[in-house]
């Protein structure tokens, strides 16, 4: 289990991303997280409604209430335009970093 | 759902006025969604609606993810206790004045000023208790 405190600035990231992928409404995206790691990062659903809610007032992403097959009503998110570029962005910054990582911390790189 | 409608208002009373609606109504949502999902795959309404409530976390989880930091205050009945405290700290001093007064210096009456100045003591946390409750209210 990993400390939250590590992805939680890339949450955001996280979020935009699985919204990408397709709308999805809100405990969809908490439990395609715990599926998707296996249980290994365990968010607290409360810090991910609150980045939704974040994220809706900076117009990163959106919401309408759709209807699920089963005829339950349900609040789906979709990223917008704005969205879509945000991530990018981010997405190279985590790039980024993770090469910093990488290169600082592996062993197997060539020291001159 | 009654049960989570209560969970969320006792999460978040503590959010000032201006976003606790907004926060309420979208916590709500999300956590009935959850027990209609939770029920789909077979759990009884009862276990749902406690596993959603269990994996929610609280609401400094909630902070923590929004850009501003949020801090919880006093609560209305710790104005009250103020307020108590203050009263009966007050009524001690003014009944000591009293006494000292009518047992030593029968003759002049001079604990009335002292009184009158002990007295704002219990009417400012009175102030404060009355506004609180006004802005809870």
């Amino acid at each position: 289990m990993i400390q939250s405190d590590l992805i939680r600035g890339h949450l955001d990231t996280i979020v935009l991303k699985l919204i990408m992928e397709k709308d999805r409404y809100g405990y969809e995206i908490a439990s395609c997280i715990k599926e998707r790691t296996k249980g290994a990062f365990l968010l607290k659903e409360a810090t991910l409604y609150s980045a939704l809610n974040r994220l809706e007032k900076k117009d990163v992403i959106t919401s309408y209430v759709g209807k699920k097959t089963h005829g339950k009503k349900r609040r789906y998110y979709k990223i917008t335009a704005l969205g879509k570029a945000y991530f990018k962005e981010k997405y190279s910054e985590w790039n980024t970093f993770k090469n910093i990582l990488e290169t600082l911390l592996e062993d197997d790189h060539e020291r001159n | 759902m009654k049960e989570i409608d209560n969970f969320v208002k006792h999460t978040f009373k503590h959010v000032p006025k201006e976003e606790r609606k907004e926060i309420i109504k979208q916590v709500t949502e999300i956590l009935n969604e959850k027990v209609d999902d939770l029920m789909e795959k077979g759990y009884s309404e009862q276990d749902a609606i406690d596993k959603t409530v269990l994996e929610f976390g609280t609401a400094e989880d909630y902070y923590d993810a929004q850009d501003f930091t949020f801090h919880k205050p006093k609560t209305i009945a710790r104005y009250r206790n103020d307020f108590l405290f203050s009263l009966f700290g007050a009524l001690i001093i003014i009944a000591m004045l009293v006494f000292t007064d009518l047992y030593y210096t029968r003759q002049t009456i001079w604990f009335v000023l002292p009184t009158l100045a002990v007295l704002w003591w219990p009417l400012a946390t009175l102030y404060r208790f009355l506004n609180k409750k006004d802005q809870e209210g």
